[in-house]
């Protein structure tokens, strides 16, 4: 019997592949290793993200599901939730002891019920309504804030560069 | 490419070199001897050897590990740089015996290090990786053996060496090579554990404890060889500088395992001892899925107290690391597993036993009664995992005090005080979970026993929103704090109120700023009634001693089921925080006198009748009361 770790990572993939949500594809990169996923998700529609399609980098601890995995963007992004080397930044990736920004309640942190299906749907739910609190990239955070139009431009540059089509 | 380049321009260089020495010398020992004089030539000769190695290194990576993985040559890179600062730092302490056969010795050592970590990181890997050939088998087994030997060996050597020609730099190696034993040991169980699991068809429950109790023990050991090399080291030469790094990381190592197996420990007892098994039907009646690995629960599962149901196994990885239910995060160690909580809603009783006990033993009824005016709501020590042994003793007390006043006011006629009985003996009955009640008793009790002088500063009832009747008839403490609201019982507390204390926001500290206020309210109130205690104490130090007290208590000890010697220990803190309490408030005048009297002479008589008195007991009380007196006595000195 393999480690619980790749049990538990081959059975999400599993059921990623047979019943895979709207708009998120993921799975390992390399069916060898099962700890690093790739995961392509779809801005949400309505939103200034909507019609791109971003690449994220999924890395899974030795001790999945008991601490959470790390999740990067691999594109350019400007977000308010999203560092600028494309690390996330929300409250169900990080692990109960730890607060980072020192404002979430432990009731949304990590915890085994977690799933990597769950952790895109909220970060699709993020890239749809950004959580100006927390900073992680504070210039996008003000943009957002002060500039909505200029963010706007911003984010519909970065989803054309997703899709390979020049800005005009 | 480039490292092509830079081999292929050391052998020009090496073919160089040789060529000319034996075009200037013909004969092959001139020419060595030539070359070794030659300091460039040497330069030569060392870069060749060096990139030999390297070379020699990676045909057996290819060997042993194949490709290595980009996270295995992360590792290694990191951690061969420390390395090799530290092995520049041991040629500092050793510089006499700087040669280049110790230069060789040492980059040996490196190498042999490396394919330990290498070796170390593939059997971790095995866990997480879905295919396990049998050519990993052989390689890893191989090579475990082969770096084995090699260390054996080399610690061999270095006890030889030390022994026959006293202390060298072969002392370092030893130790080295002991330290790289020691890890070829954990490898090598840990490679078994995963081997067994591997090819088991159920998942292995216990492999996670038997990995946590192998990392301790080898921490153990590798810290005492540390210990050992350090001590050595600075006796012999000076403080190994090289070794200070490793060593701090060892013990780092060593206390985190120590405190993985205590967790998990506690984890395991917690499982066995508070959750029940969950049954089949249970398990049918949920999705049959735990939700933390994802597969189904036919082996040992759990269920908690918020009904939720998950393998034992996995629950106790979990609980290592967080004490919550995984799936609605309620503090699995804040919640008792049986409904403990039956708040009292009746009034709880009160003045009872003023006829029981006379003035003097009002010192004395407080043995049974001194946790009064700390109220059953507030038990700080709930929130760390169930009622102390202090709290229980309190709460029996009080339950057997309930009980007492309830017998002994048979008699009595007055109409509240009928109420409380009923109540009383009510609690008498439920020794722990009816502390409400129980311990409300006995509070009010004391209010009566000393004739009122000892009123709890504040009710606890109003706690668990009960009306007893307050009985209060002495505003002459204007310091008194008021009522707080102190929350009833944690485990009674809601979870919503345990919530609100939890988190970072402004309003959760200021719930939790409010608890301590209460719990700080109820101290206060608890140091005035000592205070008190004392003051009542003197007075009736200074009054003729009556005759009947000792009867009075002496019936009230019998009723009671409290063990005898108890009420003998009690006093003697009871005392203690009597000189405390007046150093802190000052003593406050005499004026209980004249309130005590009253009351007590009207309880008096009825009870010394209404007690039977035991022979045993009547000692008991005669040393209880000249102990008391004395008391009396060192606290009018004192002041």
């Amino acid at each position: 019997m393999a480690g619980s770790a790749l049990r538990r990572l081959m059975a999400e993939y599993k059921q990623l592949t047979l019943n895979p949500p709207e708009g998120i594809i993921a799975g390992p990169i390399n069916e060898e290793n099962f700890f690093e996923w790739e995961a392509l998700i779809t801005g949400p529609e309505g939103t200034c993200f909507e019609g791109g399609v971003f690449p994220a980098k999924l890395i899974f601890p030795p001790d999945y599901p008991l601490s959470p995995p790390k999740m990067q963007f691999t594109c350019e992004m400007f977000h308010p939730n999203i560092y600028a080397d494309g690390r996330v930044c929300i409250s169900i990736l990080h692990a109960p002891g730890d607060d980072p920004m020192g404002y979430e309640s432990s009731a949304e942190r990590w915890s085994p019920v977690q799933s990597v299906e769950k952790i895109l749907l909220s970060v699709v739910s993020m890239l749809a309504e950004p959580n100006d609190e927390s900073g992680a990239n504070v210039d996008a955070a003000k943009m957002w804030r002060e500039d909505r139009a200029e963010f706007n431009r911003i984010a519909e540059r970065i989803v054309r560069k997703t899709l390979g089509i020049p800005t005009p | 490419m480039r490292a092509v380049g830079a081999i292929l321009i050391s052998l020009v260089l090496t073919t160089a070199v040789i060529g000319n020495a034996y075009y200037q010398k013909k004969q092959f020992y001139p020419s060595v001897v030539y070359i070794t004089k030659s300091n460039p030539s040497m330069a030569v000769i060392y870069l060749q050897a060096f990139i030999l190695v390297i070379l020699m290194g990676k045909l057996m990576r290819k060997v042993f590990f194949g490709q290595l993985r980009a996270a295995e040559f992360e590792h290694l890179m990191e951690r061969s740089w420390y390395a090799v600062t530290e092995t520049c730092l041991a040629f500092t302490v050793f510089r006499d015996d700087f040669s280049p056969k110790f230069i060789a010795l040492f980059t040996l050592l490196l190498f042999l290090k490396s394919f330990h970590w290498l070796a170390e990181d593939r059997v971790d890997y095995m866990e997480r990786s879905p295919v396990i050939s049998w050519l990993f088998h052989i390689r890893v087994l191989s090579l475990l053996l082969m770096l084995g030997f090699l260390d054996t060996h080399f610690v061999c050597h270095a006890y030889q060496s030390t022994v026959t020609k006293g202390a060298s730099v072969q002392l370092v190696f030893g130790f080295e090579y002991a330290i790289l034993l020691t890890i070829i040991v954990n490898i090598l169980i840990k490679y078994a554990l995963h081997t067994v699991d591997l090819n088991s068809e159920n998942p292995w429950e216990n492999k996670a404890v038997f990995l946590l109790y192998t990392e301790l023990v080898m921490g153990f050991f590798k810290v005492l060889l540390y210990l050992a090399f350090v001590v050595i080291m600075v006796r012999i030469y000076t403080l190994p500088l090289f070794a200070l790094r490793p060593m701090y990381y060892t013990m780092r190592a060593f206390k985190k395992a120590f405190n993985d197996v205590i967790l998990s420990r506690r984890a395991i007892h917690n499982m066995n001892t508070l959750y029940p098994d969950a049954t089949p039907e249970e398990l049918a009646a949920a999705d049959n899925v735990c939700i933390i690995c994802r597969e189904e629960m036919v082996t040992a599962s759990k269920k908690l107290p918020c009904n939720h149901i998950f393998h034992t196994s996995c629950l106790r990885s979990w609980f290592q690391r967080q004490q919550t239910c995984p799936t609605c995060r309620l503090n699995i160690l804040r919640t008792p597993t049986a409904p403990s909580h039956a708040p009292p809603p009746q009034p709880a009783a009160a003045p009872a036993a003023g006829g029981a006990a006379g003035p003097a033993p009002a010192g004395v009824a407080p043995p049974g009664l001194g946790m009064a005016p700390i109220p059953p709501g507030v038990n700080p020590f709930q929130p760390f995992g169930g009622p102390g042994p202090i709290w229980h003793m309190w709460q029996q007390a009080a339950a057997a005090a309930g009980q007492r006043a309830g017998d002994q006011q048979q008699q009595q006629q007055q109409p509240r005080q009928q109420q409380q009985q009923s109540s009383g003996s009510g609690s008498g009955g439920q020794s722990t979970s009816a502390s409400g009640s129980g311990a409300n008793a006995p509070s009010n009790q004391a209010g009566g026993a000393s004739g009122g002088g000892a009123q709890p500063p504040q009710q606890p009832g109003t706690s668990t929103g009960s009306n007893v009747p307050v009985f209060c008839p002495f505003p002459f403490l204007p310091f008194m704090p008021p009522p707080p609201m102190p929350p009833a019982n944690f485990a009674g507390l809601s979870l919503e109120e345990l919530q609100r204390m939890e988190g970072h926001a402004r309003e959760n500290v200021e719930a939790r700023l409010q608890c301590l206020r209460n719990i700080q309210l109820l101290l206060d109130a608890s140091v005035t009634m000592m205070h008190q205690y004392s003051m009542v104490v003197q007075s009736t130090a200074r009054m003729p001693p009556p005759s009947s007290p000792p009867q009075a208590s002496t019936s009230a000890n019998n009723t009671s089921s409290e063990p005898v010697p108890k009420p003998s220990v009690t006093p003697a803190e009871t005392r203690h925080k009597f000189e405390k309490g007046d150093n802190l408030e000052g003593a406050a005048g005499p004026s209980i006198n004249t309130t005590t009297t009253p009351t007590t002479t009207t309880t008096e008589t009825g009870n010394s009748e209404a007690s039977p008195v035991n022979d045993e007991t009547r000692e008991q009380q005669e040393i209880r009361r000249r102990r008391l007196q004395k008391f009396a006595q060192t606290s009018q000195t004192t002041e």
